[in-house]
């Protein structure tokens, strides 16, 4: 419950006042910024981290392409990081600002709802956590000299599999389950969050057409959901060993071809050699 | 007003087992701002009551269930027939009107006890009765009436067609009780206390603006879209659209549903939130692309 004891004159500070004063604007970019990029970039991102479940060479091929995006850092940063980071911060300011009343209406629209927010904070924790753990957050050497000894930006771009299946590994059980956990937050945020974009967009209106983009988003949340499920057995099935002896040659046989520049910073060994 | 039907004769058979007595727990409060307490009343069982002709006896009584001499409890009422919403409160946790709320069937869900509440999202007056002029505000700031003041003769009005009709009737249903703001997980309270030598238009000036940057709610909403959708009414489209974009619009709704289901009108409100969704889009790219 809040009780506002303002004066008209004075609504609060300058930074609530410009939050007010843009709120429809603030919220539907909160809304958009859901879908695309982040929304989109998760499929892209679950399909391509699927792709493992082919092999670590299929693995390797897809982060390949990827990496051969130009300016790929600005590309990460204006539309994955700067977006997530838009939608994590606004979406714990909307979170907040709602009162969970689940325990006397216990309909499946307003747990939907709490879900909502719930995965919505699980998700937040997850992501950034995530991306320090195999991305590092920044490339600068010296944080990357603070971060890697405690066992983050353990992902090595051109031994994809490999270092991704020795930082899973690394912790016991501990970094599966927390990605399982991680990823199924992520995958009903995503599919709950298109069904009530679809609303506030204005879409879907009747009772009945919402009911219809209802299960249409469970039938894509399961879809995608099941994308995330097989990286991450096909991650715990890796071997890092005989993985990095496939990688190793696509690596040499690209710089050979010339398809990519030698990047000592993408590869384990090359990484290693360089601290 | 309910026939007794077949169900009804088999409750009646199982009255004999029903306590002779109804223990009702009552969420008490002397005034604005003065901390609230449970207290707890007990009354003489009579078949087919509600809840107000329980505070009835409960405030006749003015007697506790442990003896003790208090104030009368003071709840409000008007029609008695669920049409006018000023019997709104939470009753066993959930908001309704406490004179559609049959006591023979709130007993077959806990026969132990009857709690009330007074409604949470409004600043209580005193016990029961809450101050809902934030609810009436909302709807002044959509302008939900048909603009049509003067003393000429306007003629006939425009047609309405058959298809308007069948999307309107249920949206004019409104009573203004205020269930689904209540309800409302997006729906905070506000309540601004009165200062010490404040007059009062400064008093309501001032609420007014705390209202105003919260969430308007959906019955305001709905009533935008419904006032929105007559010929003559439509007129002030834009108006309520602005209102409607404005901070505490409908970009606050959380589409937690619970609006709807609440609604002892069951008025399609979360429909009317999805239609002025889409009203506010195509308003919104308008007003940005041909400023």
């Amino acid at each position: 419950m809040t009780s506002t004891e303002s004066s008209p004159s004075s609504p609060a500070g300058p930074s609530q006042s410009f939050l007010k004063k843009y709120d429809f604007l603030i919220r539907r970019l909160h809304s958009l910024s859901g879908l695309i990029p982040v929304g989109a970039y998760m499929c892209v991102h679950l399909l391509t981290n699927a792709s493992l479940s082919g092999g670590p060479d299929v693995f390797q091929n897809a982060v390949f392409a990827i990496h051969s995006i130009p300016f790929l850092p600005v590309v990460e940063w204006v539309f994955i990081f700067l977006p997530i980071l838009f939608h994590a911060i606004v979406g714990v300011w909307i979170a907040m600002s709602g009162h969970s009343n689940t325990r006397n209406y216990t309909y499946t629209s307003n747990k939907r709802y709490s879900l909502q927010r719930i995965t919505g904070y699980i998700a937040f924790l997850f992501i950034f956590t995530h991306v320090l753990h195999l991305h590092g957050w920044f490339h600068w050497d010296w944080w990357l000299g603070l971060v890697e000894p405690v066992g983050m930006a353990q992902f090595r771009p051109y031994n994809a599999a490999s270092s991704l299946a020795k930082a899973m590994g690394s912790l016991s059980i501990f970094w599966p389950l927390f990605y399982l956990v991680g990823v199924l937050a992520c995958t009903y945020h995503l599919a709950n969050g298109i069904w009530t974009a679809g609303i506030t967009w204005g879409v879907w209106i009747s009772p009945k057409a919402q009911k219809r983009a209802s299960v249409a988003c469970a039938a894509f949340g399961v879809l995608i959901g099941l994308a995330g499920l097989s990286s991450l057995a096909a991650v715990i099935k890796t071997d890092p060993v005989a993985a990095k002896e496939v990688e190793d040659k696509m690596y040499k046989v690209r710089v050979e071809g010339r398809m990519i520049k030698p990047d000592a910073h993408k590869t384990t060994d090359g990484h290693s050699n360089h601290e | 007003m309910i026939a007794p039907g077949p169900e009804v004769s088999t409750s009646t058979s199982s009255s004999d087992r029903r306590p002779s007595k109804i223990n009702v727990r009552v969420l008490r409060q002397d005034g604005p701002g003065t901390p609230p307490y449970w207290e707890r009343h007990q009354v003489e069982y009579e078949p087919d009551m509600n809840v107000i002709s329980v505070l009835q006896k409960i405030a006749a009584q003015a007697k506790t269930s442990e003896g003790k001499k208090v104030n009368p409890v003071a709840w409000d009422c008007g029609c008695l027939e669920e049409v006018c919403g000023s019997c709104t409160m939470v009753i066993n946790g959930r908001v309704r009107q406490s004179c559609s709320a049959l006591v023979d069937r709130l007993l077959e869900d806990n026969s132990a006890e009857i709690e009330l509440q007074p409604m949470t999202k409004f600043p209580v007056v005193r016990d029961l009765m809450v101050d809902r002029s934030r609810l009436f505000h909302s709807l002044k700031r959509v302008q939900a009436w048909v603009p049509v003041d003067g003393y000429y003769d306007m003629g006939a009005g425009p047609r309405i067609t058959r298809d308007d009709q069948e999307q309107n009737y249920p949206l004019s249903q409104c009573m203004s009780c205020g269930c689904c703001l209540d309800a409302c997980p997006q729906f905070n309270k506000v309540e601004v206390q009165r200062q010490a030598g404040e007059s009062d238009e400064a008093f309501e000036a001032r609420k007014k603006g705390a209202y105003e940057s919260e969430f308007i709610g959906a019955h305001a909403i709905s009533q935008a879209m419904l006032f929105n959708s007559h010929p003559v009414a439509k007129s002030l489209e834009k108006e309520r659209l602005e209102v409607l974009t404005a901070p505490g619009g409908v970009q606050a709704c959380g589409n937690a549903q619970n609006c709807v289901s609440v609604c002892p009108k069951q008025i399609p409100l979360t429909t009317s939130i999805a239609r002025a969704g889409r009203a506010v889009t195509f308003y919104a790219f308008k007003k940005f692309f041909d400023r």
